[in-house]
């Protein structure tokens, strides 16, 4: 357990290391969420939804504001793959999935609250209809904190098996665009889920990409009522220990290859 | 004539290397209609269930989105020697291969790469072009044709431009990549909605700095029958030059800038 | 006025150091790379450049052939000046850096030199024919149609070199070109350099670190450190200064030999082989070797001068380098 923690505290050093490019990203990421709200707000001008306007401009800060949380790939652990050199990490005494899912999260959650916290007062700041609501209540803030929790280990078991699929091919830059992309579509980056029309959001709120960053995201403007929490945050737990399940099993059936290939 | 023809010869050889590896490059290229598809179906989306934005109805919308999306995408296609290589080439040095050649640099740089797996997103948006004219009943005549083509050429030479920044800060190894990412990459999102969507300082930005508006909205607009700012036939066909002309500046930026190339990474 | 003229060579890079702690700004700290060169090459000639690492030699080739810009000083190649005629300079000169490729990786070469041929606007025939020469001189041969990624490092050397010679440039700068190749790449690389010299009339401007290189190839060499110009002449002038040290070693017949050799000079015996060390200065060669004989059966003797990268080290250090 102890060897897992200290994977996990190099790599959030690591990822503190680079604080000086986290501005430029914070900038570049503010920029696209201020054109989005524009559009949202231009769109509603014409004809006003359902949903409240502060509702999703809240909607895209989050989804800003955590987006290293779905898109941060670890170069350093694909180089590994692909030069092979984590034949020396198959020689450690430890759960190779275990070793990689702990870096995963580091990176992830030292790289996304490093952004979040400036980007979220950023967005607080700014004039109403425009930036980001206080939570609806304070019971659906607590809920979607302990989501964002499930969500962070559900997009780390998935990039788990995208780094499978690294391991298998060597090579998996294709592959690998093709399901970032998936995801940046799916979890609501690109369009808020919200705005999905509603038929669909009943099957794509079930989808493993939506409990990343849209289950929290409901419970925090309070789309989705703290009554309902529980059954969301069941959803993400089946999610998170059926994805887990499935990386572990893969990535068993990659070493036994790799092995067998002799590293 | 000449460098036209160095150029055909140079992408020729690339399109030959790239496909020595084919499932990494089919699958890319896979990704990138994924990602087009994506961004259209927004678009697709957002008119479904806002139904249409300030003037612009639903075929307005698809027009402008093919229209960027079109532009875009072909500059990064023919382009990508500049908007994909010219940092890195600046970065490590390797621009010196080509400062001891008898050819310009620019005309080096465009050779260096191409991008083929951009076919698929220059298909959506010319999808999105096409679907945009008939829902907007365009009548096309030869001058809108024209006018059309003006459009997508200054507004690559723009981006071409915008992406040659980059390049510059490189020179003096400044790290800017997510600045100059969010004019470029940021302009595109942004302006494949018309430029009357924003409040007054991105409306500026767009149409003063980074003139996307001056190249791709105003043409665009009289192409639809619903004229911007309400400028007059002949600014239409002027407008767009912007590109060419922000293009000029940064190209006589960037030859400034050369003086202090250090040729690093040897 | 000579071919290549270089007359007080200024250039400073500014360097930003790492930020320091509490600190607001980097500071920045200027380095001069090079403080008034000054030399002179004629057309025909073959020089080498040599220095230890940071010494300026790569800044000076890329001052030489148009990549940088200097600070200050003048500088022309046959009659023009590299960074502000670019173009008509560069169709002159070929240039192969070591570490880097100006062919593609992916193609076969065959193809790289189809694109430069269009590059340099090289004419069908003379192409022809100069690609035929090259290719015998260098033993492409064989390589024509094998994409650069697959050959080897001395086969990649070759190819590089066909590539960079393809123009019949009068001048060609080469940057450490025999690094990390082979023994047999290396004698044949200078051959070939040689025969390119003799053949062609092609002014070579060399940088190396493989004194051995200077040794087969370079009648006159040029030592640079801390960007100033420190020596410029002949190979035998420059080491005539710094050799001072013999080795003998002697292999006796005998076991129990044992020479009568002048207080102070340090002796290692190895069973029957003995070493000795002296300054040629001090004591004579001959004198040495005749104390030598008198103690026994010589079966074998060597005198070796210094080893030349030594001397090379010992001049560096000489230099404060």
């Amino acid at each position: 357990m102890r060897a897992y923690l200290s994977a996990f505290r190099m790599r959030r050093k690591m990822e503190l290391q680079y604080r000086g490019a986290v501005l430029g990203g914070v900038i570049c990421q503010v920029f696209f969420g201020l054109i989005l709200v524009a559009i949202y707000r231009a769109m509603y001008t014409g004809k006003p939804q359902e949903i409240p306007l502060s509702h999703i401009t809240s909607y895209v800060w989050l989804q800003q504001a955590f987006f290293r949380m779905l898109l941060a790939s670890d170069p350093e652990l694909t180089d590994k793959i692909r030069t092979g050199s984590i034949a020396y990490d198959l020689c450690r005494p430890l759960d190779l999935y275990g070793f990689y899912y702990v870096r995963i999260m580091a990176q992830k959650m030292t790289g996304s609250l490093l952004r979040a916290v400036p980007m979220l007062v950023f967005a607080f700041l700014l004039p109403e209809g425009w930036g980001l609501m206080l939570p609806a209540s304070a019971a659906g803030f607590a809920w979607s904190v302990a989501g964002l929790f499930l969500g962070l280990l559900c997009v780390c078991a998935l990039e788990n098996i995208t780094m499978g699929f690294t391991m298998r091919t060597l090579d998996a830059r294709g592959m690998q665009a093709l399901l970032n992309l998936l995801m940046m579509i799916l979890a609501g980056n690109i369009l808020p889920l919200t705005l999905f029309p509603d038929s669909w959001q009943r099957v794509i709120t079930l989808l493993p990409y939506a409990q990343l960053l849209d289950a929290p995201i409901r419970l925090y403007t309070g789309d989705t009522p703290p009554s309902s929490a529980p059954g969301i945050l069941l959803i993400q737990g089946i999610w998170v220990l059926l994805l887990t399940g499935v990386g572990i099993l893969f990535w068993r059936a990659n070493q036994k290859r790799l092995e067998i290939q002799g590293g | 004539m000449d460098t036209i023809r160095l150029y055909l010869h140079s992408m020729r050889m690339l399109i030959r290397s790239q496909l020595q590896y084919p499932i990494s490059f089919f699958l890319q290229t896979l990704a990138q209609l994924v990602m087009e598809g994506g961004e259209m179906l927004a678009v697709i989306l957002l008119v479904d269930r806002f139904e249409h934005l300030n003037q612009w109805g639903a075929g307005d919308l698809y027009f402008f989105f093919g229209l960027m999306s079109v532009t875009f995408y072909l500059t990064e296609c023919f382009g990508r020697g500049i908007t994909g290589n010219f940092p890195y080439l600046v970065r490590t040095g390797q621009l010196d291969t080509f400062l001891v050649r008898p050819r310009g640099v620019l005309t080096q740089v465009m050779c260096s790469a191409v991008d083929p797996r951009r076919i698929t997103c220059i298909a959506v948006g010319g999808a999105a072009l096409i679907i945009g004219s008939g829902m907007a009943a365009i009548e096309w005549t030869a001058a809108k044709v024209l006018l059309m083509a003006e459009a997508i050429l200054c507004g690559s030479i723009l981006i071409l431009g915008l992406f040659m920044i980059e390049a510059i800060f490189c020179i003096y190894s400044v790290k800017s990549i997510e600045l100059v990412n969010a004019l470029t990459y940021g302009g595109r999102s942004a302006c494949e909605y018309p430029i009357d969507t924003y409040p007054r300082p991105l409306r500026v930005l767009f149409t003063v700095f980074a003139p996307f508006a001056l190249t791709l909205h105003v043409p665009g607009a009289w192409i639809l029958g619903k004229p911007l700012f309400g400028w007059p036939e002949w600014a239409v066909w002027v407008s767009p030059v912007s590109g060419i002309v922000f293009f000029w500046v940064i190209w006589g930026c960037f030859q400034k800038a050369m003086r202090h190339y250090r040729s690093t990474g040897s | 006025m000579s071919y290549i003229c270089v007359r007080d060579l200024e250039k400073r890079f500014v360097i930003r150091e790492k930020r320091k702690k509490g600190a607001l700004l980097r500071e920045k700290k200027t380095v001069r790379a090079l403080q008034e060169v000054s030399f002179d090459v004629d057309q025909g000639e073959l020089l080498g450049y040599i220095g230890p690492n940071g010494a300026g030699k790569s800044t000076t080739v890329k001052i030489l052939s148009g990549i940088l810009t200097p600070d200050g000083g003048e500088v022309t190649v046959g009659g023009r000046v590299p960074w502000q005629e670019r173009k008509e300079h560069v169709r002159q000169i070929g240039v192969v850096f070591g570490q880097r490729t100006q062919l593609w990786w992916d193609v076969p070469i065959r193809d790289s030199y189809d694109l430069l041929k269009d590059i340099y606007r090289i004419s069908p025939e003379d192409y022809r024919t100069r690609l035929a020469e090259l290719t015998e001189a260098l033993q492409l041969g064989d390589l024509m149609r094998t994409p650069l990624r697959q050959l080897s490092l001395g086969q990649r050397m070759r190819a590089e070199l066909c590539g960079s010679l393809l123009h019949r440039p009068e001048l060609l700068f080469l940057d450490e070109p025999t690094i990390g190749l082979d023994a047999v790449s290396k004698l044949g690389l200078r051959e070939f350099l040689q025969w390119e010299n003799k053949q062609q009339g092609t002014t070579i401007l060399l940088t190396t670190h493989d004194m051995e290189d200077i040794v087969a190839l370079c009648p006159r060499v040029m030592v640079l450190g801390h960007g100033q110009k420190l020596f410029d002449g002949s190979l035998a002038a420059l080491l005539g200064r710094y050799d001072t040290i013999r080795t003998v070693t002697v292999s006796y017949e005998e076991a129990e030999a044992a020479p009568e050799l002048p207080s102070g000079i340090p002796v290692s015996r190895e069973g029957k082989n003995l070493t000795i060390t002296y300054s040629p200065d001090e004591y004579a060669t001959a004198e040495m070797i005749a104390r030598l004989q008198a103690a026994g059966t010589v079966r074998e003797l060597t005198v070796q001068p210094q080893n030349i990268d030594r001397l090379v080290a010992a001049m560096y250090r000489e230099m404060d380098l």
